[in-house]
């Protein structure tokens, strides 16, 4: 079978969901992982996620190092790195960690949670919630 | 290319379907059926069953397997479970417990 050596399977965790298929459960892993077709599930990745233009994600909760977005990508999203939304993307959900960046065309909706640190007056403004349940804010 | 890889540090928990080609190196447990050639690399873990064309494993599958084509198990494959296919080779090297229905 020379499919099976015309593959480099050198470099570490290189992963890709092909426009014709479609996963239904959890991907998790180190590694980069490319969509280009449908995922409905979960993606606990160390690594970048990219979703191409006609590549969708459905998920609860995503977690990735970085995220860039050409498609659809719904979920919680859980970064350390940005969260790249290019244009003609649709993005729905929360954005916890990272930063995120959103260009003119793309589709957002969800609330944006980064991690810095706010003046104490501020926090409850940007929390909605009473400066008192702040009394300790801790590091997050 | 519009093929299907999964990477060796990825691993996959359900159901993957899909109409081209597959190429495993990581770990995929559920249940994975393609339309096209699934090749299951050395050091890859499948638990699952695979449904496929022309398949070959030089890794590791727990599950049955059934080609519209071929199966090739390549040297250092180990596979538990059953092989149905037209077209069957095992190769010295390969360990093999199961069933073969070669669909005659």
């Amino acid at each position: 079978m020379a499919r099976t050596t015309t593959r480099n399977s050198s470099d570490e965790g290189e992963a890709r969901i092909g426009s014709g298929a479609r996963v239904h459960g959890r991907i998790s892993g180190d590694g980069d992982l490319t969509v280009e077709g449908r995922v409905e599930g979960d993606i606990v990745l160390r690594g970048q996620l990219t979703v191409t233009d006609g590549g969708s994600v459905t998920a609860e909760t995503v977690e990735a190092e970085e995220i860039t977005v050409s498609g659809v990508l719904e979920g919680e999203l859980r970064v350390q790195g940005p969260v790249r939304a290019l244009a003609g993307s649709r993005v729905r959900g929360n954005v916890h960690g990272g930063n995120l960046a959103l260009e003119e065309g793309a589709e957002f909706a969800g609330q944006v949670d980064f991690d810095f640190e706010l003046p104490a007056e501020l926090e409850s403004a940007a929390t909605g919630r009473p400066v008192s349940a702040q009394a300790a804010p801790g590091r997050r | 290319m519009a093929s299907t890889i999964i990477g060796a540090g990825i691993t996959i928990e359900g159901e993957i379907t899909t109409d081209d080609e597959v190429v495993v190196q990581g770990t995929i447990r559920g249940k994975l059926t393609a339309k096209d050639a699934v090749t299951v690399e050395s050091g890859a873990v499948v638990e699952a069953d695979i449904v496929g064309g022309p398949l070959a494993v030089a890794g590791s599958v727990t599950g049955n397997i059934h080609s519209s084509d071929r199966v090739d198990l390549q040297p250092g494959a180990r596979v538990v479970g059953n092989v149905k296919a037209t077209r069957v080779t095992i190769a010295d090297g390969a360990q093999f417990k199961g069933n073969v229905d070669m669909d005659v």
